[in-house]
């Protein structure tokens, strides 16, 4: 970080691991996507939609034979998520909505906590929130575009990384319980963080159809109850 | 799935992407006051269920020591810290799976 915000080459080494991870699934997508979509499509779903967990529903749906309401419905309900994630990353996003438009392409749950994590920081130290949850969504965004792309492709070719492909598996869990570590600013915080891994865990199990909405459903229930004064 | 479908479904996405984050007025109030909240919960509902398979089943051994070695660290308040306790936790789990 300097003064005016984080440098792109901060918010890049902050976001590699991710974008390696994020890559990854990606050759696993392009490989498993291929024979069902097609090279050309499967390439273009990446550039167009640019969502893992979507994606790899899509394939598990055309893979059952289904049919296009069903993949328009599954997109819509995944994607309900989003609408608590731009509400969240709002405060933080000054500028023009034409700019925040833009920047709305690049969010994803990975570039959500980046962009949330720079805000923050960038509040306690005194400087724009704005300026540096904007630039860190847009740099850590065109970064995983990026590795989703190049995966893809890669997946598509035949190519893949399956000596780490677990290694991969383990830099989400491992990169969301850092971030929620950063946005824990109190005990009340750390307790409502627990409290949500603890029904979302629940609700994984009994209701996995319901598994996608759950951090942005539970995430908005433990966070209603007003702080203790 | 034809090109229109996945037009259609890039849409989808695009717009439910854009909706909050463009369209909404900055939020002020209680409303804020929630939103501000939100951001801890909905990482470690993350990191939950990705340790959770969607046939309901845990995630491997060497994810699960990943994700206590990144517990570890939680106190320093680092995302590096964790990463390097993720890789240590990743590390003894291949060692004991």
């Amino acid at each position: 970080m300097n003064r005016s915000g984080p440098t792109v080459g901060s918010i890049l080494a902050t976001s590699l691991p991710a974008a390696a991870a994020i890559a990854v699934f990606g050759t696993l997508y392009g490989a498993g996507a291929r024979p069902i979509l097609g090279a050309e499509l499967t390439v273009a779903s990446s550039l167009l939609i640019f969502s893992g967990s979507l994606q790899f529903a899509l394939v598990v749906l055309l893979s059952a034979g289904a049919a296009a309401p069903a993949l328009l419905l599954t997109a819509g309900t995944l994607n309900l998520r989003h609408l608590v994630l731009g509400a969240v990353l709002r405060p933080r996003m000054g500028g023009s909505w034409l700019r925040r438009a833009g920047h709305a392409f690049f969010l994803l749950d990975e570039t959500f906590g980046f962009a949330v994590a720079a805000g923050d920081a960038a509040e306690r130290e005194g400087r724009g929130a704005d300026a540096a949850a904007q630039r860190t969504l847009l740099v850590s965004g065109v970064g995983c575009y990026v590795a989703w792309q190049t995966g893809t492709v890669l997946g598509v070719l035949g190519a893949g990384f399956p000596g780490v492909a677990g290694m991969a598996g383990a830099i989400f869990p491992v990169l969301f319980i850092g971030l929620a570590s950063l946005a824990c600013r109190s005990r009340s915080d750390a307790v409502r963080a627990l409290s949500a891994a603890a029904l979302t865990g629940g609700l994984a199990f009994a209701l996995p159809g319901l598994r996608a909405l759950a951090p942005v459903f539970v995430g908005v229930l433990v966070a209603l109850p007003r702080e203790k004064p | 799935m034809s090109p229109i479908v996945v037009a259609v479904i890039a849409l989808i996405t695009y717009a439910s992407r854009a909706a909050a984050l463009a369209l909404l007025p900055r939020p002020g109030g209680r409303f804020a006051a929630v939103l501000a909240r939100v951001p801890a919960p909905i990482f470690a509902s993350l990191a939950t269920l990705s340790l959770v398979t969607d046939d309901r089943s845990f995630a491997d051994g060497p994810i699960f020591f990943a994700a206590l070695g990144a517990l570890g660290m939680t106190p320093k308040r680092s995302l590096p810290l964790c990463l390097i306790g993720g890789i240590a936790g990743y590390a003894l789990g291949e060692l004991f799976f």
